[in-house]
């Protein structure tokens, strides 16, 4: 090609601190057509994105828009230059008017003074072309605060329509939507892709790619691994490439990362799998001749009710991993947090051995002998600027002080070198601070924290999510290890993979209900995708990218083959007879 | 364990390679150079040298003593300024000056020159701060008021108590038993109030570093939501704080008192500021979890070298008043903190 | 079928019609005016207690005098909002006002025809503080804390060099305009306190205006949509430097002298004030209208404890309790969108 590509990046390197985020990235797009980003978490996606909008300075590397090239200060010179982003997290003042938060910064002015009719002339025909998106009304005067998380960012993405953008950039602006805000935001963007205006797209979600992406561009390890035209390239081989690029075959060197991948990627029918390809054999099979439905239940839930959670019941023996399951958001994690006491029960009783529980804070939980791994990492998991020691201590720091309260360093790192030992965390010094450590490490520390406490019982809010295979395979390690201890585990995730790879029985929840509870031969995703959805049959066909992608749409669920305008080739329903060559897209990341 | 965890080493990023094997900690003398308390150590030393080149007299066993002596004052009250800031929460005290002199106001009337009623006036007077740490951990856990605005508030409600208490004229005097700790030589010709700042001192750096208290307080300034999680009743903690703030700030008042002999009523007024100014120089970040006692002991030295080496080159020429000294004072401080307080940067 | 409500998870919403879009925008716009009412209804109390046990209380005297007294306040209350506004804080605020009354009253020395450069001068100053404490905090990335704290020690050192005692003699024209009473019963301190209130609201209505909330109410959010952050903060310094200097040629036209020493009480006071309008510390929230008002209610309730007969010697303390009371009601308020430290399990 003669002409220089609309828009191009070379060389951009960026290292934040010992990190490096980027690492030589290449990477180049038309005008005119939506361009995906792909790859495992860590891969340097956003980062490379950021580059391009100004917010992150690289530390080498040239940008050309137009064969011209960018050198930005920060994203008001981006913004000038036509590019226009919409961040994973969101960049709306909550205390304005969604009106306002959508001129932010290029506020039409009449006098010197903003113009309040202009600003609202420019801005209300996109709130009223996202108008279904938020349930037919045009929320402009409304408080960002007040909005729900789908609602913000479709506000998000208004946001960046209203400068009118050449670029548009989509950093997993789908994730937290529901379908019919989806629907929307796709026609819109196959608009601009008629105008002429160059989408990129960074999304986890498979069904997506499929059915909007012209191109799409793999990233790994910081650099630019592949560019691909979306159409001619096979699904498989898409999603091996969106999956880290694993090879799918056994890794004999690293045991259960292996075993993990292979169930992930077994061509066997769906339900045929054997327990050869889980993690850990299932409680049944553990229990020495023995029926395990025999055994005390550890954990014992009734009708327990709180916010966003409406009358669970439920029982977890010792030794067994009980998955939550259903779409995101259905009260999976309130649920926890209120086993945990660190959220309100408003009904219900728990019992832990047969005695009533009650904890009304975590601390009376985790003298309860209950541990909780909350989903957020960084804001709910680690102290990040504090040494990795502390980290590890924090739950268990008064258990080993003398007179309860003095400590011995040589105790403390005795005992902190013993938990990272088993569950095999790399990290340079205790002293360090947690920060310094990789995701995968990171979490292997919040889960590892609770190991002193020797909890009964251990709730797990989507543990896996943001870490790499490998760290995903040693994580549920981890778990099988805490449940052959004799703990009763109860496990979030936003993967319905690793619920069938890790649980014994999956609970479905839905609207803060058990809807279903899934076990033995059933425990298949195919069973889970449907159930969330209240789909009696399987429909995870080849190249169908509504049950896939998992879209919550309750009330579309019962006809997903109809499709609903998104582009995706309509599923065939007969394709659940034959064997399933992919279950699901490898969503290494998480939904969230 | 080290203090020093510059903000900037901690970019939020949420996305960053796995990669087996810990990245490489920086070079040893770059960390030196960022780390406050050495900053902070060799600059006092400095102005120290500065102030013995121009004044012989300085470098004198018995103007050091006496430097530490003034330096132990807000040592002592940046005690508890400390361990507020570093509990996080926008934590800060600025009723330390007050409550310091309220603790001397009580003391002196109760021991009014005699031993008799020492340890009663000790008693009473930290009592007396005691209540006003509750009422700051009240105000700010208990009805959300944040910090700043609830000790602020404190000041005026604490000054118009000492105007109540005293009627505008504080009485009494300092025990004997006082001024021979603070003034008096009792060891190894090192005034008692040293060896009591050393004592308390190895103590606070004790509770941080060694006690699951201070582990605790370093977590919940870390990340509240975290301790939180992990079992810490972070309420509870940031209470301690606050009332452990008040305490230290009595016995610096007292402290003061012994120094002073007599009371009045801005006795601690100038260590509202400067108590927070040297736990910042010493590297106590405000934003909570970061910091330690050693960095505010060294800043509190600093801040004193600073002041006396202003005073002594005022000697002779000394028309302008005071002037001079402040203005200089704030530039210094201004030099020191942009050595290492800096704020993260908006563009990464 | 539980109706679903608006918090529920997004899939949970989708059966059930939105509540009326009515109905939404109205608790919003209640939400936000909450402290806005509070403080409203705290002025008619304040106001009705003091027609109550003030003689006299609306007459043209009195409240000319009433006034004079609530416009320095009010003014640097107006200043601190500024800064405040844009998530800084200004410790030094006190000091650029005495900074700036003491270039003024040394410039126009008792005569009218200096007073117009005399002012001008007064303003500049002002604003070249603000300027200084701007460039510390935007472009040195300081802790404004510390970092006004130092600026404050240099500005009080410039004003003691400027007026070493109190004192200078304060234009006679000043003086007098400061006292009249235009159109029978209005003072012209009332007319001041409109037209800084009409300001504000200009200001509101400019960009500058707006992204004050922006930048408060989040930094990072208001730096990718392409907020001039920096040049904002740097603003809102500037502003509140040269809003303080208006506070100070109030003060100087009120009291017809320059007062080097008044500094730390005024910045304290202000931040009180604006805390009772109802503007959040953290900036972001709030608004000057509601920091006047609450100098009004502060310097009122000055008034009031002075006419209830409260005892001489307890006033101090009996205000300074009125005082936390109302910043602890004004907290509740505001602290609306401060959660507990755990929102554990929220959407994933």
């Amino acid at each position: 090609m003669d002409t220089p590509p609309f828009l191009r990046m070379s060389g951009v390197r960026k290292r934040y601190g010992g990190v490096t985020a980027l690492a030589g990235a290449d990477f180049e797009a038309e005008a005119g057509t939506v361009h995906a980003v792909l790859g495992p978490n860590g891969s340097g996606k956003s980062t490379l994105l950021k580059v391009l909008t100004g917010v992150v300075a690289p530390d080498a590397g040239e940008v050309l828009l137009e064969g011209r090239r960018l050198r930005p200060r920060g994203p008001r010179d981006t913004l000038a230059a036509g590019v226009s982003a919409v961040y994973q997290e969101l960049s709306l003042i909550e205390e304005f008017s969604v009106l306002d938060n959508l001129v932010l910064g290029v506020e039409p002015t009449r006098f010197g003074l903003r113009d309040t009719r202009a600003a609202r002339a420019r801005a209300l025909p996109w709130l009223e072309r996202f108008a279904p998106a938020f349930g037919g009304r045009v929320p402009a005067d409304e408080r960002a605060a007040d909005l729900d998380p789908g609602e913000r960012q479709i506000v998000e993405i208004c946001k960046a329509l209203v400068r009118e953008p050449r670029v548009l950039v989509l950093d997993e602006a789908t994730a937290s939507l529901r379908r019919a805000q989806v629907d929307v935001l796709f026609e819109v963007v196959g608009e601009l892709r008629e105008r002429g205006v160059l989408i990129l797209f960074i999304t986890h979600r498979l069904a997506e790619i499929l059915a909007l992406c012209d191109r799409a561009t793999v990233m790994r390890n910081g650099a630019d691994v592949a560019t691909v035209t979306v159409g001619e390239t096979p699904e498989r081989e898409l999603v091996e490439l969106m999956s880290g690029g694993t090879p799918r075959t056994p890794e004999t060197d690293t045991g259960t990362t292996g075993t993990a991948a292979a169930g992930a990627g077994s061509a066997a029918p769906a339900g045929a799998r054997t327990d050869a390809s889980r993690v850990r054999p299932r409680a049944a099979a553990a229990a020495p001749g023995g029926e395990p439905a025999a055994a005390e239940p550890l954990l014992e839930v009734r009708d327990l009710s709180g916010d966003r959670v409406d009358g669970v019941s439920f029982q977890v023996r010792p030794g067994e991993v009980l998955g939550l399951g259903g779409l995101q958001g259905q009260g999976q994690s309130e649920l926890m947090a209120i086993l945990f006491g660190a959220r309100r029960r408003s009904g219900g009783t728990v019992l832990l051995n047969g005695r009533p529980v009650h904890p009304r804070s975590p601390k009376q939980a985790v003298r309860a002998g209950f541990a909780y791994v909350p989903g957020n990492r960084g804001a709910q998991g680690l102290a990040l600027g504090r040494p990795i020691l502390e980290n590890f201590a924090l739950p268990s720091v008064g258990r080993r002080a003398g007179l309860g309260v003095a400590l011995s360093r040589r105790r403390e790192i005795a005992a902190a070198r013993a938990v990272a030992e088993r569950i095999g965390t790399r990290y340079g010094s205790l002293d360090d601070p947690v920060s310094t450590l990789s995701g995968g490490n990171q979490q292997k520390i919040v889960v590892g924290k609770w190991f002193p406490t020797e909890p009964v019982v251990v709730l797990m809010d989507d543990p896996a999510k943001g870490i790499d295979l490998r760290a995903k395979a040693e994580m549920f390690a981890v778990v099988a290890e805490l449940a052959a201890a004799g703990a009763a585990v109860v496990l979030g995730a936003s993967d319905d993979r690793e619920l069938v790879e890790v649980c014994d029985r999956v609970l479905v929840l839905f609207e803060g209900r058990v809807v279903d509870e899934v076990s033995g031969d059933r425990l298949t995703e195919d069973t889970l995708i449907a159930s969330s959805m209240h789909i009696a049959g399987r429909d995870t066909g080849t190249g169908h990218p509504e049950a896939t992608s998992a879209l919550p749409e309750p009330d579309r669920a019962p006809a997903p083959a109809a499709g609903t305008g998104t582009g995706g080739p309509a599923g065939a329903p007969g394709a659940a007879d034959g064997p399933a060559p992919e279950p699901a897209p490898s969503d290494p990341g998480g939904r969230a | 364990m080290t203090v020093s965890t510059a903000p900037e080493q901690a970019p939020d990023q949420p996305e960053r390679p796995d990669r087996p094997g810990a990245p490489a900690r920086p070079p040893l003398a770059r960390r030196l150079l960022r780390d406050p308390v050495v900053v902070s150590g060799a600059l006092a030393v400095l102005l120290w040298v500065v102030a013995a080149l121009y004044s012989p007299e300085f470098a004198s066993w018995g103007q050091v003593v006496t430097l530490l002596t003034v330096a132990s004052f807000l040592g002592v009250i940046a005690i508890g300024q400390t361990l507020v800031i570093i509990a996080g929460g926008e934590g800060i005290d600025l009723s330390v000056g007050a409550t310091a002199t309220l603790s001397a106001i009580v003391a002196s009337r109760f021991m009014d020159g005699s031993n008799e009623g020492f340890v009663v006036a000790v008693l009473l007077a930290l009592g007396a701060c005691c209540v006003v740490g509750v009422v700051n951990a009240v105000g700010v856990l208990v009805f959300r008021v944040p910090p700043l605005v609830m000790t602020l508030g404190m000041i005026a409600v604490v000054t118009g108590f000492i105007r109540l208490y005293t009627g505008g004229r504080p009485e009494g005097s300092a025990a004997p038993l006082l001024r021979t700790l603070v003034t008096g030589d009792t060891v190894a010709g090192i005034p008692g109030v040293l060896w009591l700042w050393l004592g308390l001192a190895v103590l606070v750096v004790w509770l941080l570093r060694r006690t699951s208290f201070g582990w605790r307080l370093y977590a919940v300034g870390g990340n509240p939501t975290t301790a939180y999680l992990s079992g810490v009743n972070t309420t509870a903690v940031r209470f301690s704080a606050y009332v452990l703030s008040s305490l230290f700030a009595g016995v610096g008042g007292m402290l003061l008192l012994g120094y002073a002999q007599n009371v009045y009523t801005s006795l601690g007024t100038d260590y509202m500021l400067n108590s927070v100014a040297a736990a910042v120089i010493g590297g106590t970040a405000l934003v909570g979890g970061v910091g330690g006692y050693l960095g505010t002991v060294i800043g509190a030295i600093l801040l004193t070298v600073l002041d006396s080496l202003l005073r002594i080159m005022q000697i002779g020429g000394g028309e302008w008043g005071d002037a001079p000294r402040q203005i200089i004072y704030g530039v210094v401080l201004i030099i020191v903190l942009t050595a290492y307080g800096r704020q993260k940067r908006l563009r990464q | 079928m539980t109706t679903p409500s608006r918090t529920e998870a997004p899939g949970a919403a989708a059966g059930a019609p939105p509540p009326p879009l009515l109905l939404r925008a109205g608790r919003s716009a209640l939400s936000a005016r909450m402290p806005t009412l509070a403080v409203a209804a705290l002025l008619v109390v304040t106001v009705a207690a003091s027609a109550v046990l003030q003689p006299n209380f609306f007459s043209a005297y009195s409240m000319t005098a009433s006034f004079a007294t609530f416009l320095p306040l009010a003014t640097i209350a107006a200043a601190q909002t500024i800064i405040v506004l844009a998530g800084g804080i200004d410790l030094s605020l006190g000091t650029i006002v005495t900074l700036a009354a003491a270039v003024s009253v040394v410039l126009m020395d008792g005569d009218d025809a200096r007073l117009p450069l005399a002012l001008a001068a007064g303003l500049a100053t002002g604003a070249a503080c603000g300027l200084v404490n701007g460039l510390v905090v935007a472009g040195l990335r300081l802790q404004p804390i510390v970092a006004t704290f130092a600026t404050s020690s240099v500005f009080g050192g410039a004003a003691l060099l400027v007026l070493p005692q109190p004192g200078g003699e304060a234009s006679p024209a000043l003086t007098e305009t400061f006292r009249m009473v235009v159109a029978l019963y209005v003072p012209v301190p009332a007319v001041l306190l409109v037209l800084l209130w009409a300001a504000w609201r200009l200001l509101r209505r400019h960009r500058f205006g707006q992204y004050l909330y922006a930048v408060g109410g989040g930094a990072d959010a208001a730096y990718t949509s392409a907020v001039p952050v920096s040049a904002v903060r740097v603003f809102s310094y500037t502003a509140g430097g040269l809003v303080a200097a208006l506070a100070g040629v109030a003060l100087l036209a009120d009291s017809g002298a320059g007062d080097p020493t008044l500094g730390t009480e005024l910045t304290l006071g202000s931040i009180a004030a604006l805390v009772i309008g109802g503007t959040r510390l953290r900036g972001g929230v709030g608004g000057v209208g509601g920091a006047l008002v609450g100098a009004v209610v502060l310097s009122l309730i000055q008034g009031l404890v002075f006419f209830a007969g409260v005892p001489t010697d307890a006033r101090e303390f009996v205000y300074g309790c009125i005082i936390i009371a109302a910043i602890a009601l004004a907290g509740l308020l505001t602290a609306r969108g401060a959660r507990r430290p755990a929102h554990a399990g929220g959407p994933r």
